[in-house]
């Protein structure tokens, strides 16, 4: 028996699933108002109550690790860190976006996170047979300009519930050697650090 | 009992476990004071990067130090405002995680109860009991008649203490934070400039700092104009007379119409030489209890002893809705 928590807040999005011997058997996939952090525990406990399980019989977390909303992918990889740290299992890390990416079934699939003023995290990904590889890296880019690069039809989503079984078994999932290093991908260092360094020049 | 106490308000990562909010078993604490000091003050998307970067460390030295199991605890007190809302959603969600896993009840604790509760870890609490609540964010004066009751007496109408102290620190171009610096020069100065005492005999419990701070500022302006010489150790002694002479007047005025017991001074600043020296010399009729140095700053003992008598107060807990709220009241329930 194998109990698998996949947990992503980076979007407004709040995804947790729970996968035991590689059936999805509870998820949830709601659209939050800015409040992942009051809903993800009774979220959580109402998914593990369904199945009569506590945190303790989990064998493994997936955690989304952005790029996405910081303050929001922080709620998550706090919560994963915590599982993984109090009962000793394995945490893996995927891309946000590659979880958004999971719901579609193009071959190529741009999924993307707003940034505000037409800015967006987005990638590239080329899909087949249910693996997703990235075609670019994931960047911080002006929207329109982006995808201006591709001359292929592609599926540009912002949201979609994750696909759970494509997720445990992708081949974009990062294993963590020692849970204390477990923090999100930002993608960018803050603004203070930027202006700092900016300063300097 | 043992208590579980999480503090991530601010730029502080802590945890600790201790007895009835009495025996102290451990209080971790990873200060991030030296990367903000690069920027003169706390950089609110570096703290809460910084907290989740040395959550479950921290966590794991209180545990490991107070040589107890999670299955052990009793109670999860942490930390729900005010402060930071990025670095409390940290704490709390962590604290609600170790809840969830273990079962164990959690509650939600304000900050300030925190401050004032470091006290009774050292000096039992008598009531009725003035509390002077002095930090970066907070000049409170805070009268309670029994645990875990708080009756707010007066507070300032702009800037809080530490505040002010950070920006003085700034214009004179001392580091950040402005708090311990400018007290240790101040020690080596003397009044040689005279500062307006603001609000010192006001019919209430109020402060305000605003307004001295301008005229420092603006003094120090002046003179720079001038060309004239600013004695700096001079100016932090000015300063601090001028602040602690408020403070000071103000804890009397309150410790004489409530006939208070017991006088303690809770917050950062209340690390402060100058503001120890004057309350002890000035009031003597009345304990005037200051925290250890350990527990003056942001730690979580504090708020495993504040989590207590919470509970014993109130006997209930919190559920998972439980959030971090950047803005809250100190008596939110009543
Ligand atoms: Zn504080």
């Amino acid at each position: 028996m194998s109990k698998i928590l996949i947990v992503d807040t980076a979007t407004k999005y709040i995804y947790l699933s729970l996968v035991i011997d590689n059936h999805e058997v509870q998820s949830i996939y709601q659209e939050g108002i800015n409040n992942h952090s009051v809903t993800i525990i009774p979220f959580l406990d109402e998914l593990l109550e369904q199945e009569h399980i506590g945190l303790q019989d989990l064998d493994e977390v997936i955690v989304g690790v952005g790029p996405g909303s910081y303050t929001g992918v922080r709620i998550g990889v706090t919560v994963a860190k915590m599982i993984g740290y109090l009962n000793n299992i394995p945490v893996k890390t995927i891309s946000s976006l590659a979880l958004i990416a999971s719901s579609s079934d193009a071959e190529y699939v741009i999924p993307y996170v707003d940034a505000r003023r037409g800015n967006a995290f987005i990638t590239c990904f080329k899909q087949v047979n249910g693996k997703l590889d990235f075609v670019t890296e994931e960047s911080l880019e002006q929207i329109e300009t982006y995808l201006e690069q591709f001359d292929f039809t592609y599926d540009f989503i912002a949201e979609g519930k994750p696909n759970a079984n494509k997720i445990i078994q992708s081949n974009l999932l990062q294993d963590i050697d020692e849970i204390h290093e477990l923090k999100p991908n930002y993608l960018r260092i803050t603004e203070a650090e930027r202006n700092k360094h900016g300063n300097h020049d | 009992m043992y208590v579980l106490g999480v503090e991530t308000s601010c730029d502080e990562t802590s945890v600790s476990v201790t007895i009835d909010g009495k025996e102290v078993l451990s209080n971790v604490v990873l200060s991030q004071i030296d990367i903000h000091k690069e920027y003169g003050g706390v950089v609110p998307e570096i703290a809460s990067r910084e907290h989740i970067k040395g959550i479950t460390y921290v966590f794991d030295q209180a545990m490991k130090e107070a040589k107890i199991e999670y299955e052990d605890l009793d109670l999860i007190a942490v930390t729900e405002g005010p402060g930071l809302i990025g670095s409390l959603l940290i704490g709390v969600n962590a604290a609600k995680v170790i809840s969830l896993n273990y079962h164990i009840p959690i509650i939600g604790v304000h900050h300030i109860t925190g401050h004032i509760y470091a006290s009774n870890i050292e000096h039992d609490f008598e009531f009725p009991l003035l509390a002077l609540v002095v930090s970066g964010g907070h000049t409170e004066l805070i009268l309670m008649k029994e645990h875990f009751s708080f009756e707010k007496l007066g507070e300032t109408q702009d800037d809080a203490v530490g505040e002010a102290y950070d920006k003085i620190a700034r214009v004179l171009g001392l580091p950040y934070p402005g708090g311990p610096v400018v007290d240790k020069m101040a020690r080596d100065g003397e009044e040689e400039y005279h500062f307006p005492r603001p609000m010192i005999d006001s019919d209430d419990f109020n402060f305000s700092f605003s307004g001295l701070k301008s005229h420092v500022i603006n003094l120090n302006h002046n003179m720079k104009q001038r060309n004239e010489e600013i004695h700096i150790a001079n100016f932090c002694r000015s300063f601090q007379e001028a602040v602690t002479d408020v403070l000071v007047a103000k804890t009397i005025k309150a410790k004489d119409q409530y006939q208070v017991k017991q006088v303690i001074v809770a917050g950062g600043v209340a690390a402060n030489s100058g503001l120890r020296q004057k309350m002890k010399e000035q009031i003597t009729d009345v304990p005037v209890y200051f925290p250890s140095m350990k527990y003056c700053t942001d730690n979580a003992a504090m708020i495993s002893a504040a989590g207590y008598y919470k509970y014993k107060k109130e006997q209930k807990y919190d559920d998972f809705m439980l959030n971090g709220s950047s803005r809250l009241e100190i008596n939110k329930e009543e």
